[in-house]
């Protein structure tokens, strides 16, 4: 947004827009040139010049106290693959299991609640997969089985969605459900990737793997 | 909590890595070097957690970006191809995070009587001026936008010229030296000359 002070550029102005750069060290020669010999004729310059080294060295003193760790990340890494999670499914085959481990991810306080509530639907989600579904006489065979679950961010808009589910190379089954869940079908040899895109999609709120499809 | 609220003004002391060691350091992230990977959260979390306090109102929130950039640096390291300094790709990566973090919650109200908290810690005059000229400061840096603090955070802690700072940013070079004189004028109106009494 170019403002009245670029339309009307003196060298005094361009000097005087410098200043913060010259007073850190991140001009270039040609720039701390120009201004160095502004300076040395501009009282109100020189006077500009000391506060902007005030304000920084004011700003230096501020830092946050907002903690943050290495070890809440490194779990959020190592948090368990869609191929990890079928390895351990031989021990293991509740499929709750995989939404709490979504759910001790690291996260924000105020998401916590959202996502007890996403644990919630996705059993829900599951357990419908369990029942037949209803098919009249004339109707074809029924389709290929989901093998993906998805929630969206409430916030999602239908070309994030869209976006999303081509971009994981995933075909859409079914939903939403009334929990505004997707079930999603990817071919099963790429189904791990998938599921990263989608995890790591800004848009996608869930996402995990449902066995038992054939995958 | 408001931007000043989230900071305590405890000194610096943040160590700034040298290009070559974070290319290195994101070579081998690239190849799924977890230890590398480690050392590089440890040079820039400070240095992402300062620029993010800058720009977004809640601790929490601030938390996420963070992880969330780190996890984008994790996930894509082998997408680098060095047309800029490894630092510029990050923070270009924590603006954008911090951007789409704000859209979904925004900014908390206000607490009206926070100036008044930080006013009245005991301390001799000298230091007691020096902490109202600090909360005036940080109050002012509440009171510009966004894109504003990101151009002065950038400029007057993380010492980046104006060509990296517009490259972060996404905007021309001329936005960011336009944006920064308004921000400079906003801080210096608002602190109503409380400045001056101290150089």
């Amino acid at each position: 947004m170019p403002g009245p002070i670029l339309s009307e550029h003196t060298p005094h102005d361009e000097a005087e827009e410098l200043l913060p750069w010259y007073a850190t060290g991140q001009l270039d020669e040609a720039d701390r040139a120009k201004v160095h010999v502004h300076l040395s004729h501009c009282a109100h310059c020189r006077q500009q010049l000391a506060l902007e080294r005030q304000l920084i060295d004011e700003f230096q003193r501020i830092v946050p106290e907002v903690e943050s760790g290495w070890a809440r990340l490194r779990n959020r890494i190592q948090a368990p693959t869609p191929v990890a999670t079928r390895a351990r499914r031989s021990s293991s085959s509740n499929p709750f299991v995989e939404a709490w481990s979504l759910l001790t991810r690291p996260a924000v306080a105020a998401l916590i609640a959202g996502q007890l509530a996403f644990l919630v639907i996705a059993g829900t989600v599951l357990v419908s997969l369990g029942q037949p579904a209803y098919h009249t006489l004339a109707s074809p065979p029924a389709p290929a089985a989901g093998n993906v679950i998805v929630m969206f961010r409430a916030d999602a808009t239908e070309q994030d969605i869209r976006k999303a589910v081509r971009s994981a190379g995933a075909s859409l089954v079914d939903g939403p459900t009334p929990a505004n869940a997707y079930l999603l079908r990817v071919a099963p040899a790429r189904r791990q990737l998938a599921l990263k895109e989608l995890q790591s999609d800004d848009a996608v709120q869930l996402a995990q793997p449902i066995d038992g499809s054939g995958s | 909590m408001t931007w000043s609220g989230s900071l305590t003004t405890a000194g610096t002391g943040i160590r700034r890595s040298p290009q070559a060691d974070d290319s290195e350091l994101l070579t081998r992230v690239a190849h799924g070097d977890l230890e590398a990977f480690e050392h590089l959260y440890r040079v820039y979390r400070l240095r992402l957690t300062r620029f993010l306090a800058a720009l977004l109102k809640r601790p929490e929130l601030i938390e996420e970006v963070l992880d969330d950039t780190m996890m984008v640096v994790w996930q894509t390291a082998g997408s680098f191809r060095g047309s800029s300094k490894v630092s510029t790709w990050i923070f270009a990566i924590a603006y954008r995070k911090a951007y789409k973090a704000k859209a979904r919650w925004p900014d908390p109200v206000e607490d009206p009587e926070q100036d008044d908290r930080m006013s009245t810690d005991p301390g001799p005059d000298e230091e007691l001026g020096k902490q109202q000229l600090r909360a005036a400061l940080m109050k002012a840096m509440d009171g510009l936008s966004v894109d504003h603090r990101a151009v002065v955070d950038l400029t007057y802690f993380h010492d980046m010229g104006y060509r990296e700072v517009a490259e972060i940013v996404g905007c021309p070079i001329d936005t960011v030296k336009t944006r920064m004189f308004h921000a400079r004028r906003r801080l210096k109106q608002a602190m109503s000359g409380s400045l001056v009494d101290w150089i």
